[in-house]
């Protein structure tokens, strides 16, 4: 279990452990940084493998620097650790946030930790350890969005998106996207065409972007 | 006489009816009668049939009427005629009082050639009697003459004046024995003559010169000049004067030269003219008495003394008293040749005395000098010492003449002088003024240059510190904004990261105890839990409005815009609606830029707020094409375009939209609002201030 809050730490405990649970034997280790998380995913790929992981997004980077985020963290575990369910628990619920976990991640559960509750979780924890994947509501929500589209953006188009919803002007957006304003210009115009709000300024393509779930 | 009475009586009555008009045209009317009526007082009093005292009271009139005059010009030639006419009566008096007023007249007017003519005139008022003093005055006109300018007045025109002149001064100096400065004067004024085409006076001046060469003893020439002179005057009415004149002149000169031949046959001739001298008594008896001096000299005494008492009866009946003293004296020379001295002291004194009566100094001094010598000793020498002093007072006169008359000259040339020196005087005195003004005004200018070259300084540091003021007020905007979105940031990732995850961390654990525990009251904690969650939730959205608001510094200047707005608007009850195009880029965007559509949208909202009425104000920030475009729209009265002087805020506007090689558009039509729009580059390098 990976997350700088020990309390929360104790929260997991506290469920997976609990009288409700009786099927498994579980042994746990605890990490509150990059650094010790990934010291323990080195070691316990030396012999005796992990089975599960608990993930959280936000944590304290690591002394080098290489590792910033449980994002990482859990791209490094699918390598060393390739037989080991991850779970990402999280308390970001953004769009674009869940999209690139998803894609960059795709793991077996994946909780939204304002919508937690403890029997989510250990349902979560049964699905899981039977091979079943485990999302959120709000994951779930953010699939079907994405399912109802009749097309689909990439991930270019949305980091564009939310970065203007932040308030970023389109000229500054090459800062954030690696792409060229004429590039990003370009994307503009074909998701405004998309929307089918071909000549609307930047105000209603945010509008109709939140309404159609891509912020 | 009836009929001038007659016409005096008509000018008299439309005088006085013109007196009742007060019209211009009247009084140059009335202006032209009085002169007319002058006119005619004059004729009666030219007319020699009038008797002089009927003469005298139209003069008079004349000169009364003349002192109501306006025209000046006018007045001085009325008054120079009547003068004539008082000439002509011999009242010489009036005819000096009236040239004084005329020459004082010309002065008070600067009238030159008038003022030369009353000096000539009252020259020859005192010609008879005050040698100089009518010098003076002659050499006074002489000198108006000399320095009239041509160009302003026809030199033909007075050249007949100014010979007369100039003879009389030549006539003058012959007088007092200046013979060089004499002639020189005489040929001037023949000069002058031809000059003038009239011939008049021409014989006159050979005459002169005649007499002239005589006095020098250039006899040959004496004669040559006298013959000219019988020349000029030939066709002329005076012809057959001239000739005698002359004749009688070169008789003199033939006497002079002791050719008593050629001087008798002179005499005769001048004789001959039996007609003329028959009415001239005068000049009869002069030529006989020099035909029969000069028959004395040359001892052809066969009709003396009888031509010597024929002229001297002559002289007698019509009593010419030089004539007697010239006689006398003669009759006197020849009694004393045939040694009859008693006779001839007899005559001697008899022509002493006249002389002395005449004040005839040559024919005197000959007296005593004849006195001298045919008297006793004792009182002979008497006559001698009288000749001497007489002789001595003259040379002192003729020199005395002379002196004064170079002290004229001089004296005049002194005035000339100091007037030289004076105007030269007057001229460094302008001068010294002008350059004194034109350093004055230099002076004045530079200042004024210095002064609005200080207050455009003054305007541009103004303008300088304003912009500074503005920028510190932006840059503490933007670090006030930032602190405040760093204090938010950090509210927003505690209330996330840290309570967030505690919270749910206790929710958790609470949740799984719950589940294990038994007690009947796991409803009741769940419901807690729940609230917990929502708890969360809120805490959660707090954090993301926090969080979320990671503005760009830019919006710091729409921030300021927007409360300028909000601000003005709200205090003065308009609504406004304002929209910015986030595809403006404040940030790169010229603080100077900035700070001048700061300043025109302030400049625009106060002409909105003051004069327009309006209710509602629209400003817009849009991108296009490399430009910023501001457009400030009323709902309020508008204005005509063109009927409105551009005041001082919309020059303002205009200056500043140039300063950033923008446009600016005022649109407005009565009734229909107005609309400002001003369009600037966002990337032009600011333009150089000129100053």
């Amino acid at each position: 279990m990976i997350d700088d809050h020990p309390m929360i730490i104790e929260g997991y405990k506290n469920t997976l452990l609990g009288e409700n649970q009786k099927e498994y034997q579980i042994k746990i280790d605890i990490a509150s940084n990059c650094d010790d998380a990934y010291a323990n995913i080195v070691k316990s790929s030396e012999g005796n493998e992990y089975d599960m992981l608990f993930v959280d997004i936000k944590l304290p980077p690591s002394s080098d620097g290489s590792i910033t985020s449980g994002e990482d963290l859990a791209k490094h575990a699918k390598e060393l650790l390739p037989k080991a369910k991850i779970i990402i628990l999280t308390m970001h619920r953004e769009d674009h946030r869940i999209h690139n976990i998803l894609k960059n991640i795709n793991p077996a559960g994946f909780l939204i930790k304002s919508d937690l509750t403890s029997s989510e979780l250990l349902l979560a924890f049964n699905n899981i350890i039977k091979g079943k994947a485990y999302y959120s509501a709000t994951v779930n929500d953010h699939f079907r969005k994405m399912m109802t589209n009749k097309f689909s953006l990439d991930e270019k188009n949305l980091k564009i998106l939310y970065h203007l919803s932040r308030g970023v002007k389109t000229k500054n957006l090459p800062n954030y996207v690696s792409l060229s304003l004429s590039a990003i210009e370009k994307r503009k115009n074909q998701i405004k065409e998309m929307f089918s709000i071909a000549k609307a300024d930047d105000q209603m393509l945010l509008e109709e972007a939140r309404k159609r779930g891509f912020i | 006489m009836l009929r001038s009475f007659f016409f005096i009586i008509i000018i008299i009555s439309s005088l006085i009816l013109n007196s009742c008009y007060n019209n211009p045209d009247k009084a140059i009317e009335s202006e032209e009668l009085k002169l007319n009526l002058i006119q005619s007082y004059i004729e009666i009093a030219k007319d020699r049939q009038n008797s002089e005292a009927e003469r005298r009271t139209n003069l008079e009139k004349a000169y009364s009427i003349c002192s109501t005059l306006n025209n000046n010009t006018s007045k001085i030639n009325k008054i120079q005629n009547i003068s004539f006419i008082y000439y002509e009566l011999k009242d010489f008096d009036k005819y000096k009082d009236m040239n004084e007023r005329a020459l004082r007249l010309s002065n008070s007017i600067n009238d030159s050639l008038n003022m030369a003519r009353s000096y000539a005139y009252l020259g020859i008022y005192y010609r008879p009697t005050k040698l100089d003093v009518a010098y003076e005055n002659f050499y006074e006109a002489d000198k108006i003459y000399s320095s009239l300018d041509y160009q302003k007045h026809d030199p033909k025109k007075y050249a007949f004046d100014h010979g007369k002149v100039l003879a009389d001064l030549a006539q003058i100096l012959r007088k007092t024995k200046d013979y060089s400065k004499s002639e020189s004067l005489t040929i001037k004024a023949i000069q002058s003559f031809e000059l003038a085409e009239n011939g008049l006076y021409i014989p006159m001046c050979y005459t002169n010169l005649g007499n002239l060469a005589k006095s020098l003893g250039h006899y040959d020439e004496a004669i040559e000049y006298q013959q000219k002179a019988i020349d000029y005057a030939k066709g002329t009415k005076k012809e057959i004067l001239q000739t005698l004149i002359s004749l009688n002149n070169m008789g003199t000169v033939y006497k002079s030269q002791q050719k008593y031949k050629e001087a008798k046959e002179s005499y005769n001739k001048a004789l001959s003219y039996t007609d003329f001298l028959s009415k001239n008594p005068k000049r009869h008896a002069l030529y006989l008495d020099n035909l029969a001096y000069v028959n004395f000299l040359s001892n052809d005494t066969s009709d003396i003394p009888d031509l010597f008492y024929k002229a001297l009866k002559i002289r007698d009946s019509i009593d010419d008293k030089n004539g007697i003293a010239t006689n006398t004296l003669h009759l006197a020379e020849y009694y004393q040749s045939i040694e009859k001295d008693s006779i001839a002291r007899m005559y001697a004194k008899q022509s002493r005395d006249i002389s002395l009566q005449l004040h005839n100094n040559v024919e005197l001094l000959q007296a005593y000098r004849l006195l001298s010598k045919i008297s006793d000793s004792e009182e002979g020498l008497e006559y001698a010492n009288n000749y001497i002093a007489l002789n001595d007072s003259l040379v002192k006169e003729e020199r005395a003449f002379r002196d004064k008359f170079a002290r004229i000259r001089f004296e005049t040339d002194e005035i000339k002088d100091e007037n030289l020196k004076m105007t030269r005087e007057n001229e460094i005195l302008i001068i010294a003024i002008l350059g004194l003004t034109a350093l004055f005004l230099l002076g004045y200018i530079i200042f004024r240059q210095q002064q609005s070259n200080k207050e455009l300084l003054f305007a541009q540091t103004q303008q300088e510190s304003n912009e500074e003021i503005y920028r510190l007020l932006l840059n503490q905007q933007i670090k006030l904004e930032e602190g405040r979105q760093m204090e938010q940031q950090r509210m927003s990732e505690e209330l996330h990261d840290g309570v967030l995850g505690r919270l749910f961390g206790v929710r958790l654990s609470l949740d799984g105890i719950n589940q294990r525990a038994n007690d009947g009251f796991t409803e009741t904690r769940n419901k807690y839990i729940d609230e917990l969650k929502a708890i969360e939730k809120e805490i959660r959205l707090i954090s993301h409005d926090l969080g979320a608001e990671t503005l760009p510094s830019d919006v710091a200047y729409i921030d300021a815009v927007e409360n300028l707005i909000g601000d003005l608007c709200e205090a003065h009850k308009i609504k406004f609606d304002f929209h910015n195009d986030e595809d403006i880029d404040w940030e790169s965007v010229d603080d100077q830029k900035k700070v001048n559509l700061f300043r025109i949208l302030q400049e625009s909202m106060q002409n909105i707020f003051k004069h327009a009425h309006a209710d509602l104000i629209k400003i817009n920030f849009e991108y296009a094409d490399g430009n910023i475009n501001l457009t400030i729209l009323d709902d309020g009265i508008g204005f005509v375009s063109s009927k409105v002087k551009k005041g001082i805020g919309l020059k303002n506007i205009t200056s500043r939209v140039s300063q950033m090689n923008g446009e600016v558009q005022f649109i407005s039509d009565n009734n229909s609002g107005t609309t400002v729009s001003v369009s600037v580059p966002i990337d032009t390098v600011r333009v150089e201030e000129i100053y």
